[in-house]
């Protein structure tokens, strides 16, 4: 069981290619913790600005009906992937892991199945 | 709106790296070493409405627990130390209500005096604590949100009250869930922190789904008379003759402990 800064900094230590991590709530787009950005990514921002995606596409899967939850959202740039990963579980609904990757550094695979254990370690 | 707008008390507290409560006649802020670790504010929802509205912890347990440590100030160490909440979870609902209470403590409209007294600690238990900068900076994010999604700050206070026009069901707009909830609890006289508590949400997150329906028509934004934003009562903000209750208790603690 890790807090919120031990997970971030496992997210920031064990994926390759990671360039910034935060925990935020999406309802008031607040960062809970950030990790690594910089200059040139202000993870504040970039969570505060990522909860509009995460809520459009909640209300599109409403819209269309469909009885599913969302695991992940990738978004993909020329030079870095943006990962999104919503919690599940108790007393974590409304927040979600945000994770900045350097494309040309980072395998997408590994990255998204560490995020998915890092959440667990999040958990009960 | 102006980001110097924040007390200049609060700063010089940060700076002497004060411990104690500030008073102000919107709520309370601890600090501790001139870091917070805890608000509170009567238009938020404790985090012990959080915790047990939401079915995650029962009243008895939450009862227990403060009976068994709010007198040492360690209730948050009693629930990770008797397993009933995972350390990460505990500082994700502390750090939430903390910063739902900042934001109507610190607001704007919050007049009368700010007061400070020194050296009382929060019977929660202080888990790390949070730089004043970053509040003040969280706080001044969530006004200018809320003015992005609907410029009119009376309907944080002010009773929610359905639009005529959206009274038929059949005439509302497609809804995500929250939002729907919000609107379903919305009589007329309960207000988004009502609400809020009622849903076992924090405030902040109902004052931005009712400035989000306001703004689609669905819920009345109220004009004319300014309806000021909930007051503490007298007793909490007195801090004059009356003795410290929490202060007796971690003393009888000490003594016994003797």
């Amino acid at each position: 069981m890790a807090n919120t800064e031990t997970a971030l900094k496992d997210a920031m230590t064990s994926i390759e290619g990671v360039i910034g991590v935060a925990l935020v709530d999406y309802t008031s787009g607040m960062a809970l913790g950030t990790l690594g950005g910089g200059k040139d990514l202000d993870l504040s921002v970039a969570a505060a600005g990522n909860t509009d995606v995460v809520r459009a596409k909640a209300r599109t899967m409403e819209l269309l009906g469909l009885k599913d939850e969302i695991e992940d959202i990738l978004i993909t740039l020329g030079g870095q992937y943006h990962l999104i990963r919503l919690l599940r579980g108790r007393g974590k609904s409304g927040l979600f892991l945000y994770l900045a990757l350097d494309r040309g550094r980072a395998n997408l695979a590994m990255a998204r199945h560490q995020l998915k254990s890092i959440e667990n370690d999040l958990e009960v | 709106m102006n980001p110097a707008a924040h007390s200049p008390m609060l700063s010089r507290l940060a700076e002497q790296r004060a411990t104690g409560v500030l008073l102000r006649d919107t709520g309370a802020l601890y600090l501790a070493e001139g870091e917070v670790v805890h608000a509170e504010s009567p238009a938020a929802p404790g985090i012990e409405v959080l915790l047990t509205a939401g079915g995650r912890l029962s009243p008895e347990t939450w009862q227990e627990a403060v009976a068994a440590a709010g007198a040492e100030c360690a209730t948050g160490r009693w629930l990770i130390e008797h397993r009933t909440l995972a350390a990460g979870e505990l500082e994700i609902s502390r750090l939430g209500a903390l910063y739902d209470a900042a934001y109507f403590v610190l607001s704007p409209a919050a007049g009368g005096p700010s007061r400070f007294r020194h050296g009382v600690r929060h019977w929660f238990g202080s888990l790390g604590g949070v730089p004043v900068a970053a509040v003040e900076g969280e706080t001044l994010r969530r006004r200018l949100l809320l003015e992005s999604l609907w410029p009119h700050p009376r309907l944080d206070a002010a009773p929610v009250t359905v639009a005529r026009s959206a009274l038929r069901p059949a005439a509302r707009p497609f809804l995500p869930r929250r939002q729907a909830a919000v609107l379903g609890l919305a009589d007329g006289v309960r207000t988004p922190s009502a609400i809020a508590a009622l849903l076992g949400r924090p405030a902040f997150h109902a004052l931005v789904d009712v400035r989000r329906l306001a703004a689609l028509g669905l819920v009345e934004t109220p004009r004319g008379s300014t309806r000021a934003p909930a007051r503490a009562p007298a007793w909490f903000q007195n801090i004059g003759d009356d003795p410290d209750a929490a202060l007796l208790r971690r003393l009888r603690v000490a003594l016994e402990r003797l």
